[in-house]
């Protein structure tokens, strides 16, 4: 076994040492694009992935959201619920949330929205929509006809600029109207305009959590608390921390908030990827298959008399096998060098999605995985035409 | 050494079958420099296949160096060629990758040996036919002499049983052709190397001790002469 692995690694590092160089650069090279297509297009779908996770984290939910008991529309005694969990280990920050229906007008422009009451100074501590500030500045404490509002409600002059429904470009120290749904009126000076890139964060009105509840004549309730965690992605343990540390409101992971939509896009990512994975692989195989039978038939003669003079044919088949694994081997540590730049380049340049930069994310596991569906597709592109040359009469070959 | 009996070689060629050997038999003993000769389509190379285990004949039974060669399987006949026979073919059949000295010692490898022996061999023979200087030369870096005088190295790398040489000069200019006639006899005689060659050319016929004549498949006639390997040199 050894002394036929001994004589196939010999044929082989021969084969490699003084053939055709030309032909070897070029067969690594492909070998490595397509590596680098393998892992490239899965390291874009993680970074949308990670993208809209982190928004959801950032400006939608935080690591938690607690929402009222079943069959109640509020948490009651908001503030005591917020202290309770501010002090359980690990809760970094309590930001209460009260929501009211309305219809936001702006010079004659309506749209239905939800306006979200907030304590700013707990808003700050959980979400980053307060860093995100493109126009004016973020609420206060102490704002009562105040209001900040996301950058595609705000909207454009030019409506063919917007990309969803818009307010029809409010700017700072305009002042829009809300009519509630209990029928109340409200005017608010626009304090501030953000941009998160998250598509609802950027379409929401925010008030403070006093104003709305003046508006809506509900005193210390919240329409949902968002907590933030000090680790990320432990979510499941904390919120068995939290129902641990007596909170009967339910409590919800920001992954199960946002399962819908992350979901669909994640699935449709994955049906690329799966395409494009399975197109790179048959590439490899036909390349490979292509390389290594051009390379047998043309060495047909020399198999001949290899098997002529006593080698047995499993030995030859071993040192194609063993050229195309070294191959396939230089093939994936070029594809990880280029890899390397082109996430590099994308890490310094991002590539802008609708809902913002997004930064390959490569994975160890994917290149794992993507380094062993090569070396496998390689092992049997190579292995065939060898096997099929190597089975043939001695004097068929060595005839040609 | 060799016992050949009835051996016939049928190739089917669409409709027509083409009787290559039609039955021969013949023995050749050990230390012989044996030649099979005979005109182009006569069967020479057919039988000399046979004999060296490259092809299988039709019917017919073979004995080489005691063993029923021909009830072996083919990966048992793989390991019985590495092992006991030595291979020259009329185009050299060098392998294009390696250096004279890594053609050499490729077989003795494939047989598991040491590294510092199988070098070691292969050089004491690369100077046995006198080569010693050209051994780190790949092929095209030889002449045609040169290049089957390492083919004659490689066939004789393992010490085999027995030598089989196809044309061999068949490719080479007169002198060139009479070096590699005496290296031939040289190891016959100094080493008692049984060699079968097979040979188109009539003044080979002086190198062979014995001489198997053919026609149409058919032995014509078997002759024991003297011949150079039996000369004092």
């Amino acid at each position: 076994m050894l002394d036929g692995l001994r004589v196939s690694t010999f044929l082989a590092g021969k084969a490699l040492q003084r053939g055709n160089k030309g032909t070897l650069v070029l067969t690594v090279m492909i070998i490595a694009l397509v590596f680098v297509n393998l892992v490239f297009l899965p390291s874009i779908v993680a970074g949308v992935v990670v993208m809209f996770n982190q928004q959801s984290v950032d400006y939608n939910y935080g690591n938690l959201v607690v929402e009222p008991r079943e069959n109640e529309q509020a948490i009651e005694d908001a503030s005591v619920l917020v202290r309770r969990i501010e002090r359980i280990p690990g809760v970094l920050a309590v930001s209460p949330r009260l929501t009211a229906g309305g219809t936001v007008t702006f010079h004659g422009t309506s749209l239905a929205r939800s306006v979200i009451g907030i304590d700013p100074t707990e808003e700050r501590r959980v979400t980053r929509t307060s860093t995100r500030m493109i126009e004016g500045d973020y609420l206060s404490d102490g704002d009562m006809e105040a209001a900040v509002i996301g950058r595609t409600i705000a909207g454009n002059e030019d409506p063919r600029l917007d990309t969803q429904d818009s307010l029809g470009g409010v700017r700072v120290g305009d002042s829009i109207t809300v009519t509630y749904t209990n029928g109340a009126i409200r005017r608010y000076l626009v304090k501030g305009i953000f941009q998160t890139d998250s598509y609802s964060t950027d379409a929401s009105v925010f008030v403070t959590r006093r104003e709305l509840e003046g508006v809506t004549g509900r005193s210390n309730q919240a329409s949902q608390l968002l907590v933030r965690t000090g680790v990320d992605g432990d979510e499941e343990a904390f919120r068995l921390r939290l129902y641990s540390y007596g909170v009967q409101e339910t409590v919800r992971t920001w992954q199960e908030k946002s399962r819908g939509i992350i979901g669909d896009v994640t699935n449709s990512f994955a049906i690329i990827n799966l395409i494009s994975t399975a197109v790179s692989l048959v590439i490899a195989i036909v390349v490979i298959f292509i390389v290594v039978f051009i390379n047998t038939v043309n060495r047909r003669r020399q198999i001949g008399i290899l098997k002529a003079i006593g080698i047995e044919p499993r030995l030859i088949v071993g040192s194609y096998v063993i050229q195309v694994l070294v191959i396939c081997g230089a093939g994936a540590a070029a594809g990880l060098v280029l890899l390397a730049g082109v996430v590099q380049y994308l890490t310094l340049y991002p590539l802008r999605f609708p809902g913002g930069p997004v930064l390959p994310v490569v994975e160890l596991l994917q290149v794992a995985q993507s380094v062993a569906s090569l070396f496998v597709v390689s092992t049997i592109a190579g292995y065939v035409p060898a096997w099929k040359v190597a089975g043939e009469e001695i004097l068929e070959a060595i005839r040609g | 050494m060799i016992t050949a009996e009835g051996l016939t070689r049928v190739y089917h060629m669409g409709a027509v079958d083409v009787h290559a050997l039609g039955g021969v038999s013949f023995e050749i003993e050990r230390g012989e420099f044996v030649g099979i000769m005979g005109s182009s389509g006569s069967g020479k190379s057919t039988l000399l296949h046979i004999l060296g285990l490259l092809d299988r004949p039709t019917a017919g039974r073979l004995e080489v160096d005691g063993v029923d060669v021909l009830g072996l399987s083919d990966r048992e006949q793989t390991r019985f060629r590495l092992r006991r026979l030595g291979y020259v073919f009329q185009d050299y059949a060098l392998i294009s990758e390696l250096t004279a000295l890594e053609n050499v010692f490729l077989s003795s490898l494939v047989r598991g040996a040491a590294r510092d022996e199988y070098l070691r061999t292969a050089r004491e023979i690369l100077e046995e036919v006198g080569l010693g200087d050209r051994a780190d030369h790949q092929q095209y870096e030889l002449s045609g002499g040169e290049q089957q005088r390492v083919a004659i190295a490689r066939a004789l790398v393992n010490r085999p049983a027995i030598v089989f040489a196809d044309e061999p000069c068949a490719n080479l200019d007169t002198a060139t052709s009479r070096t590699i006639l005496d290296l031939f006899a040289r190891l016959n005689r100094e080493l008692g190397q049984t060699i079968v060659m097979v040979s188109h050319e009539d003044w080979h016929r002086r190198y062979f001790c014995r001489v198997v004549n053919l026609r149409d498949g058919l032995v014509e006639g078997i002759e024991d002469q003297p011949c150079v390997s039996h000369e004092d040199v």
